[in-house]
Parts: structure tokens; sequence; C-alpha cells
């Protein structure tokens, strides 16, 4: 895993204290759980999710469907749709090799929006379409724009209003189902991850051993207590606003496809 | 009415007013004069005669009743806690089955002589084994859980209760010290020749002073002591595992925990030295009493406060903090006050 | 924690059996078991693995995805529904591996839908048919729940109902604060207490992800070993590919399927039950077109693939000041029906629940991409509080329209068999109870405490597609799953349902397979010889639940309302 390639500019794009204005250490575990850890739980899992998840941390798939610059291209943006800039560099999970195994390997969520194409056709019909908006609207490559002008782009596909330069492709591929391919692929990877879990304070895998604290929001004996503190994302990103854009979709946010109940 | 009277209207019996009887080898008797001097008349009488009973083990009446009602908290407990566990074995309707039987034999003890020698010895024995196996049940739960005793944390937290069967059990002993007890109007002076001896216990015991004997005689300290000693470390063992579970969220949880462990080092304490008992054991036992108390208190008002409140009562009632828990943690706190107030072995 | 590792009988090749059963999910599962019992020869046919569960399965949320349907489909329409994790299972157990086993029953009214409100269409039964058999699978699952659960025909449950999660909390708190009633710590089909080398459950929170202790019911744990015990067998991971027609007798022969090596080959049966789901059973009816049945086996009416449905399931969000650690604890553990039925008051005909849900963290970012439209650092501080969010699911009925259906699109798959293409749309009043229910969830969540509420639109289960009925030319199959075409084609699992009220259906497709059961059992033979449709309903036999299901648990409130 790469950190990401951005163009001409050398800001900092860690994430900043908000009262000193200073950027905060990268840390090797962001989050409000401090000390946290289930890989360090790993000894009471059972053996077959010990494996699958182990496998996860240690074995970072081969690119095998994206060609390299594909690759490079997906990279940068991936780094906008999930950042990594507080984490130190070692303890960054690798995401896009992962997509490309699934893509690889022709695994689907088990149905295909009659509008879109097979995945692995979205992601690349998706990624030309990138460089033709950066081409057409900068007149530069994506690689080759400053990271704001990255995130604004990826932001107009965001709010489903894209920049011009793929009027043709999103005729064809509805926008918001190419955005929601990209951020849910970029999910399943990064919260499928334990140093993930450690972040946010999820318990990770409970079997054999189960909970015992379920009511108050109380930590197991080996979960820990929220530490909080603020933070402000970098000045160059616009992927964290303080009013919530819900891009909309005839009048409608789009449906959900996850599976919950 | 004084105290006296309406242990006779109750009981239905008016024989001879009991003597106070001071034996002068008994530490015991100081105790008594000490009573009767300082409580007001005509309480300090009755204290100090319900004092004398309970030292030379005429207590049978009182004590089945206290039997019969710590079944009714264990019972209600036991019924409970077994239905959250759906009764999914059928075993798991004997103690309910059971702590009804020893409510009725206590209370049947209380007004019946024969009654209190004969039901209640034999349903406290079968309440005894019931909760000797309701123990082993207990721990093939634990073993059966995901894990088993791998996890023994999470499983014995999780799975089911490993020592309410034996604090259950409590209650069985106390019907079972009862049969051998002599009741409240009995003479104070009792021939100590041991009884007609029949052929097996002639075999086993030969000709010596039985155990039932001292029992009868009000002297089982040191017996009562370990009974202390158990019951408060089953009381203290669960009160550490549930509060656990709860993170301890709130400070007073702590109060069991500690007094447990404390509790039973006087009972210990007693169980070499006299005086111990006469110091130590009733103040901790006294504490038990009063943290059982407290905690049934708390346990109420945590009940009352969780989501839903009164308008989830049934529920609220089975799945809050348990009702009874803190009830049955004073009872070994009443047991070590029973054995200070007992007398020492022959042996 | 159970394993099933006794030898299975294994019928002879070219051997002719009694029954084949194609799909071993939920309905078929309970078939399996009663009519080997019975004494039949029966065969099931699995498409997905006959799971190893210590082996097969993981606790873990991205590592499950082999336990849903994730074989090539085409969804569209207006409204487009999410398949594979969202509904549909693969593998012995089918969707009761990955449900969340909230088990309600559905209510006397669901049966009489059209009376009633001039809506949907009436059953072939009323509530008092299934109602046995509700009562004898809540006993085999086991079903855990209140004492006493007040709403539809009121009754209670043998197990005891589960301790509260923080989800479950919010639920209770916010229900109470609003007057409404809410069931706590059930219905679902978890064990909260152990039965035979079943643990109760460890409060993981994994469900969906396929209970490893065994606590959650399951047919693979409930019924399938009972099955094997009596000497059915299943062919797993063996994908049936078509159901032979004779065109002379009218009447079906046997099945063509493709085993795990890839070989096509022929199982011939004295009948054939198809439980595939709401999608794969119209998909191979539709795809054993013949000679007499051009449009599809069994679709003389033309309805086989219609009147697809789905259930509104909206998730609600709610983010509040202290933590709550929603993966904890089942994600089914409390819920209400308060407003299950019509209401003259509203705007539109039937209802809603409101249940707990417990997303884990990638299904929850998922939920926030959605609801807050989160991505980069937003996203990434969103997850951070994932600890401080609860979450509800409205399930909500959606009727039975006509263009919801399931096709045959061009593309095919790994098998060369044509996919399925499910086009789906909301209708009038879909939009309106899905509007009520969504504001009525918000309002629950807020008063719960929740300082932030926010939304995400989805849809959850999946029925019809081949539904029941009276008249022929409007339905699929008779109140038995009896095709009206055909005497020894049945079809037995969700896709029967004409309605669905806004209760999960698993519990409704498993009493409906023992009921079916009931009655191919009481007509012997007939059925492997004769034309002839008796319709005599068949007597309950409770005798044949699998052992243990009977005389423990709590002694329950018998029927407090009776008809």
């Amino acid at each position: 895993m790469s950190s990401t390639s951005s163009g001409r500019d050398s800001v900092d794009r860690r994430p900043y204290d908000a009262k000193s204005g200073a950027p905060l250490p990268q840390r090797e575990q962001p989050g409000y759980y401090p000390g946290f850890s289930t890989l360090g739980q790993k000894r009471f899992w059972d053996e077959a999710t010990r494996q699958k998840v182990l496998d996860r941390v240690h074995n970072v798939p081969p690119i095998r469907f994206f060609l390299p610059a594909e690759v490079a291209l997906l990279e940068t943006v991936v780094a906008h749709l999930l950042p990594q800039d507080d984490r130190m560099p070692s303890r960054r999970i690798p995401i896009v090799p992962t997509i490309d195994k699934r893509l690889h390997e022709g695994r689907t969520p088990g149905y295909r929006f009659a509008k879109m194409p097979p995945d692995g056709d979205a992601y690349r019909i998706g990624l030309s379409a990138i460089e033709h908006m950066a081409k057409k609207s900068y007149g530069r490559a994506f690689g080759e724009l400053t990271w704001r002008e990255q995130d604004e782009l990826l932001k107009s596909i965001h709010d489903a209003k894209p920049k011009p330069g793929a009027e043709s492709v999103w005729e064809k591929m509805p926008i918001h189902r190419f955005w929601a391919l990209l951020m849910q692929d970029c999910v399943e990877v990064y919260y499928a991850h334990p140093w993930a879990w450690d972040e946010i304070g999820f318990g990770g895998p409970a079997y054999p051993r189960g909970y015992m604290r379920l009511e108050h929001g109380e930590p197991e004996p080996w979960e820990v207590d929220e530490r909080r503190y603020e933070w402000e994302a970098s000045r160059d990103s616009v992927s964290d606003p303080s009013e919530n854009e819900i891009a909309s979709h005839d009048g409608h946010p789009p449906a959900g496809q996850g599976g919950t109940h | 009415m004084n105290l006296r009277q309406m242990i006779r209207g109750i009981a239905g019996v008016a024989k001879r007013p009991a003597t106070i009887v001071r034996p002068a080898d008994d530490l015991g008797s100081r105790w008594d004069t000490f009573l009767e001097k300082h409580l007001p008349t005509p309480l300090g009488k009755e204290v100090a005669e319900a004092d004398v009973h309970v030292r030379e083990g005429r207590f049978q009446r009182s004590l089945s009743l206290m039997a019969g009602a710590s079944s009714v908290l264990a019972g209600l407990e036991v019924s409970y806690e077994h239905y959250k566990g759906s009764y999914g074995q059928k075993v798991m309707w004997t103690p309910v089955v059971l702590s009804g039987a020893m409510t009725g034999a206590g209370v049947w003890g209380f007004f019946n002589k024969w009654a209190a020698k004969t039901v209640l010895r034999w349903v406290s024995v079968l309440t005894l084994i019931d909760s000797l196996v309701g123990f082993l049940f207990h721990v093939r739960g634990i073993a059966r859980k995901p894990g088993g005793w791998r996890l023994p944390v999470a499983n014995i937290v999780m799975g089911p209760p490993i020592f309410a069967p034996l604090l259950f059990g409590v209650s069985a002993y106390l019907g079972l010290i009862a049969s051998f007890l002599r009741p409240e109007e009995a003479p104070e002076y009792i021939d100590i020749t041991p009884g007609r001896l029949r052929g097996i216990r002639r075999f086993f015991f030969g000709r010596r002073v039985r155990w039932t004997q001292d029992i009868r005689e009000g002297r089982f300290q040191k017996h009562l002591a370990v009974a202390t000693i158990l019951s408060a470390f089953f009381s203290g063992f669960e009160a550490l595992y549930s509060h656990y579970k709860n993170n301890f969220r709130y400070k007073a949880q702590w109060s069991p925990v500690i007094i447990a462990p404390l509790l039973m080092l006087a009972a210990a304490l007693s169980i070499r030295s006299p005086r111990a008992a006469r110091t130590v054991l009733p103040i901790m036992s006294l504490a038990a009493i009063v943290d059982g108390g407290v905690g049934f208190f708390y346990h109420a008002r945590g009940v009352s406060r969780r989501p839903g409140g009164s308008k989830t009562l049934l529920y609220n009632v089975l799945y809050g903090p348990p009702l009874f828990a803190p009830l049955l943690f004073a009872a070994c706190g009443v047991l070590g006050l029973l054995a200070c107030l007992m007398r020492r072995e022959r042996r | 924690m159970q394993s099933i590792d006794f030898p299975m009988h294994r019928h002879a090749p070219g051997e002719e059996v009694d029954y084949v059963i194609i799909g071993v999910g939920s309905a078929g599962g309970v078939l399996l078991q009663r009519l080997a019992r019975a004494g039949f020869k029966v065969l099931g046919m699995e498409a997905g693995p006959f799971w190893d569960t210590e082996r097969d399965w993981v606790s873990d949320e991205a590592g499950s995805h082999q336990l849903y349907w994730e074989d090539k489909r085409v969804t569209g329409g207006k409204n487009p529904l999410a398949l594979g994790a969202n509904n549909c299972g693969k593998g012995v157990g089918g969707g009761s591996v990955h449900w969340a086993a909230f088990t309600p029953r559905f209510h006397p009214s669901d049966f009489e839908v059209y009376t009633r409100d001039g809506v949907g269409v009436d059953w072939p039964m009323s509530y008092w048919d299934l109602k046995p058999y509700y009562e004898l699978l809540e006993l085999e699952m086991p079903v855990a729940g209140p004492a006493y659960y007040p709403w539809g025909d009121p009754h209670g449950y043998a197990f005891g109902p589960h301790p509260m999660g923080g989800v479950g909390n919010t639920l209770v708190r916010g229900c109470t604060n609003l007057g409404i009633g809410v069931s706590i710590g059930g219905p679902v089909a978890i064990l909260s207490g152990s039965r035979g080398n079943r643990p109760h459950c460890i409060y993981r929170g994994f469900c969906i992800q396929g209970c490893k202790v065994g606590a959650k019911a399951s047919t693979l744990v409930t019924h399938v070993p009972d099955a094997l015990e009596n000497g059915a067998e299943i062919r797993d991971r063996c994908m049936v590919s078509r159901i032979h027609h004779d065109t002379r007798s009218n009447r079906v022969t046997g099945i063509s399927y493709i085993d795990r090596d890839g070989k096509e080959c022929f199982q011939k049966a004295k009948a054939v039950i198809v439980s595939g789901y709401a999608i794969e059973t119209p998909r191979l009816l539709l795809n054993s077109a013949c000679a007499g049945y051009e449009n599809g086996l069994a679709n003389s009416s033309g309805t086989v693939g219609k009147y697809l449905m789905a259930q509104i399931g909206n998730v609600i969000l709610g983010r509040f000041d202290e933590p709550v650690r929603m993966y904890k604890a089942p994600p089914a553990h409390a819920l209400t029906e308060e407003f299950y039925e019509t209401d003259p008051k509203r705007d539109f005909a039937r209802g809603f629940a409101i249940q707990t849900v417990g997303p884990l963290p990638i299904a929850f970012a998922k939920q926030m991409m959605v609801a807050r439209g989160n991505w980069g650092w937003g996203m990434r501080r969103i997850m951070m509080d994932y600890n401080h969010w609860s979450s509800f699911g409205l399930l909500g009925e959606i009727l039975p329209w006509a263009d919801n259906r399931v096709t045959l699109s061009h593309e095919t798959d790994q098998f060369g068999l044509k996919v399925a293409d499910v086009s789906f749309n909301l209708h009038e009043n879909d939009e309106k109870l899905r509007e009520f229910g969504r504001n009525k969830t918000e309002e629950v969540m807020r008063a719960a405490g929740a300082k932030e509420v926010v939304q995400e639109a989805r849809f959850a289960h999946l029925v019809g597609a081949a539904r029941m009925g009276s008249d022929p030319t409007s339905s699929v199959v008779d109140c038995y799953g009896r095709t009206h075409d055909i005497a020894n084609l049945f079809v037995c699992d969700g896709s029967i349902l004409p309605t669905q009220g806004s209760a999960n259906p698993g519990l409704t497709i498993q009493a409906l397979a023992a009921r079916t059961a009931d009655y191919l059992i009481s007509q012997g033979t007939v059925i492997f010889n004769s034309d002839r449709r008796d319709m005599t309903p068949p007597p309950v036999r409770p005798e044949l639940s699998p052992p243990g299901t009977h005389g423990v648990g709590v002694p329950r409130v018998a029927n407090l309302a009776s008809r």
C-alpha cells in the first residue's frame, strides 16, 4: 500500500486540533479507544475466525484485475474516499488490493442493478470518466490536480452533479450507483480490518467467548472506555462538512443495500 | 401482650414458664446478665429468655419458621432464575417444588414437634441433596457453554450461577438443624446420656455422645460458624460476579464483596476463639445484615429505574438486579448472629 | 457447537424417491424432517453446501458472504431490491442460517386483507387453520419471548425472554415514554435456555453471520438432524436445472441437476416439491417450460413470478450522548406491533412493526453513507462514533402487485441457466405507509433520548411470486401448496404467501411447511398414483416433532383469546 500520490500540493493533510490549529500527530491507532486491541484477544477466538482475520491482516492479495495505471488512479481516489493520513504509514489499511481480489474472482453481492454494467466494467468505465472530468474541468490528469481539486471533483460525483467531461458515461451508468459501488467496497475492506475495529471500539469476533455487559454501553473487561478528542479534517478537504449533504436521486436518497433484518 | 405470650399464642401452647438458668461454665451467661440489665424491662427479660432458648437449643419452633421463611426467598429467586433459563430441563423444576415443600414443612414444624422432627428433617435432607445435584448441573452447564471451563470468567458470569444451588441449600441446612433442636417449651435440663441407640448407629458411632445431642443442647457454635463461612462465600461470590458483570457501576456494589470475606474471617476466628464469637462475629454479622437491607433497597430502585420502569414491571423484576439476592446475603449475617448466641460443642 | 456426524442414508443411483424437495431451507428442512419421520423416501436437493458450522462459519462480518445467495441476478424497477445478504440464503438451512430470527405470528387480519380493507387478496385459509402449526413450530425452534404477547391472537411463549442489549433498552424507553406497548426479549427463535446439545445464547450479536453457538434456530440445527436420523438424504452443492414433465399424463417425473462435479444428472421422483424461495422457485418453474406449459411449468394462470413482495425495511438510527455498543446482544430482541393493523384514521391500509436491529460496522458504514451522505473524513468521523448509535428497523407491509415480479433475464449463470430478473415498484399505499412508519419510528427514537436521528430506506424479506389461492386463474397453488396445474407438483416456501402482513415471514413459512407435510402424509400414496384432489384438512400431528420438543419450557398462558 503506497501512501497517496497527490500532485502538486505539499499541504499537510493530517487532521488538526480545533483549538491550537496544529496538525495532530500521526498515530498507530486513531480513534477514541487508545490501547484497545481486538487482535490482542485473538486467543479467545475460534480457529476458523482466527485464520480468516489473520489472513486478512498478514496476506495482502496481489493485483490481478486492474492495470498499473488504473491501480495508481484508484489508489488516489480511495485515499479521498477513506483518507488515512492520521495513521502512521505502517498502520494504514490496504484497500485497493482487496477490491481487486473481489473483481478478479468475479464475486458479486448476489445481484446487479439493471442499469449497471458488471462491477469490473463499472470500475473501468468510472475511472476513465474521472480522468476525463479532470482533463475537461482542470486541463490536467486527475493525479496532477491539487488535493482540494481532487476532493471537489469526487464530491461532484457524490452530489450526483458531476463536473463536465463524462456526460456520455453518466447517461448510461447511474452516477449514484457508481458512487455507492466505490464507497461500499471501500468501507467493506476498511471496516473489516482489526485496526479499524480498534479505532471505532468494536469488539470484533466473539466466539466462543461472547459478551457479558450488554447494557449501558459498558465495556467488556477486555474492552476500554471511550476517551474522546476534538479534531477537524484537513482544511483542504471537503469530505467532512458541518452539515450533512445527502445526494438526492429523483427526489429520494438512494435505498440502502445492507442486510440488517 | 408480651413477646412470650405472643409466641405461645401463635404456637397454641401455654406450658410452664421458662426459668433463666445460668450454668457457671458458660460465657453466654454474662451476656444474658448484660442484656437483662441494660435493655428496658420487660423487653430485657424476653430477649434474654430467647437468648437462653437459643443457647440451650430450645428454639426449634422459631428456627423451623426461619427455615421456612428463607425458603420462600430462595424459592422466589430460583423460580425466576430458572424462568430466565426457560425451564429448558425438567430437573430445573425440583428446587421450585422443594422450596415450596420446605416452606410448608417449616411452618408445620413451628406448630408441631413431630413434624419438625420428621417431615422437616427429611424434606431438608432431600433439599440438601437437590442443592448438591443442582450444583453439579450448574458446573456441567458452565462446561457445556461455548468454550466451557477454558473460558472460566465469561462462562461463570454468563452461565448458570455456580453457587446459587448451594446457597439454596442453606435454608435446608437450617431446617435440618431445627429438626434436631428442642422446642422452646422443653425443660431446660436434659439427660445427656445417649438415648436408645439403634443398631446401625451403634455400629458407626459406638456409645459416644452423639452430635445430635450437642445440637439438642444448643452446643454447636463452631458448627454454625462453619456454615456461616460457607454461606458467606457462596453469597459473596454471587455478588462478586454479578456486580463484575455490571462493571461495578456503583461504588456500593463493592460492599458485599468486601463484607463477605470479613464475615468469613470473623466466623473462622470464632471457631478457634470463643471471644471472637462474642465480638467480631456479631459485628460482621450485623454489617452483613445491614448491607443486605441496603442492597435490597438499591436493587429495588434499580428495577424501578430500568427502561420502561413500572410499565414493564414484570420484565424489569425478572431481568433487573435480583431483588432477593441481597436478602440472602443478609441471611448469612443472621446465621453468623445465631452462631454467636450458641454454646460451644463439648468436643 | 452442534455437529452432525452420523452417516446419511444414500439412495441408490437411479432409485426413484417418493418426494424430492428442491431447496433445504426454512420450508425444505421442515418438510424433509416430517416426511422422513412419516416413513417416506425423501431426497433434499441443495445448491449450497452442507455446513460444518465450526469449520465453515466465522465470527466475522466480511468473512460470512458464503452464507448468502451470491449467484448472478439482475434487479430493477423503480425501487430495485437489494438481494444477496439482504434476504437470500444458500446452503443447508437456507435463509434460516442468517435470519435475525424474529418470529412473530401473522395476525388473524393478515389472512383476509381484501375482505377487511379491500386491498391485496384473501388467503385460501384462515389464521385458525395455521394456528396449531404456529404453536408446534414455536416449540420446535423453540421461540423465546414474553409469557403474554398481546397483539394479533394473544399468546405466550414456552421459552423465557432474553436480556436486553443497548438497542432493546432504547426501544423500550422510547415506546414506554410515548405510551406504546412493547414486547421485550422476543419473540425470537434463539435459545434462552439450553436444549439438548444446543447451548443458550452468548449475546455476541453475530446472528446474521450464522450462529456458531447453535443457539439461534435454523432448520440446519432444528430439523435436518432428525430428518437424517430418519433416513432422509440431502444432496448438497447440487443445482437443480429443471423439473421434468410428462405431457401425456400431465405429471412431473423427476428433476435434472448439476452435481458438485459439474455433471448433469437425472433423479426420478413420484412427486416434486419446490422450496427455493421467492426468486429461485419462480425461476426454476419458468426455466422448466415445456410442451403444454410454454410460459413456465404450472403457469397456466400466468401468475408464476408475479406478486413478489418485500417489506418496507427502513433503518432509523439515533445518536445518544451515552454509549450504546449496539454490536452486543442479538440484533433481534424487542419489538412493537402497536401499529400493525389498519387504522381508519390513517390514509393507507395495513400497518407496520418497529423492531430492534444491530448493524455491525460494515453494515453501519453503508447505512451512514446513505443516511447522512458520509464519505472521506466524514465517514471516518461518524464511524468513530459507532458506539453511540442505536438503530431500529421499520417493518412495513407492502401489498401484492402484479408488476412486482420475477422474470427470466437473457443472461445466464455459471451453469448456463437463465438468471432471474427482479423488478420492484412501490405503489401509493406502500409509499404512504413507509412515510408514516418512518416518521413514527423516528419519533420513538427521539423519545428514547436520541439527539440526532437519521434514516436509510431499504427493504427486508421476500415472499410471493407463486402465490396460493382458491382460484386457479389467479394463483399458482392451492392452500396445501399443490399446483393447480399438476397434481404431483408442489410449491412450499415463502413464495406461496398471498400477502405478508408486517411480521417477519420465517415462522409462517415453517408453519405452512408443517401443515403441507401433514397434508401429504394424510394423502399417503394417493398423490403418487392419482390426480384426485382431496381437500379435507389433515389432522395436526405433534408426534412428528423432532425429539425433545415437547414437555420442556415454562407452562404457557394458553389461548387467552379464542375465536
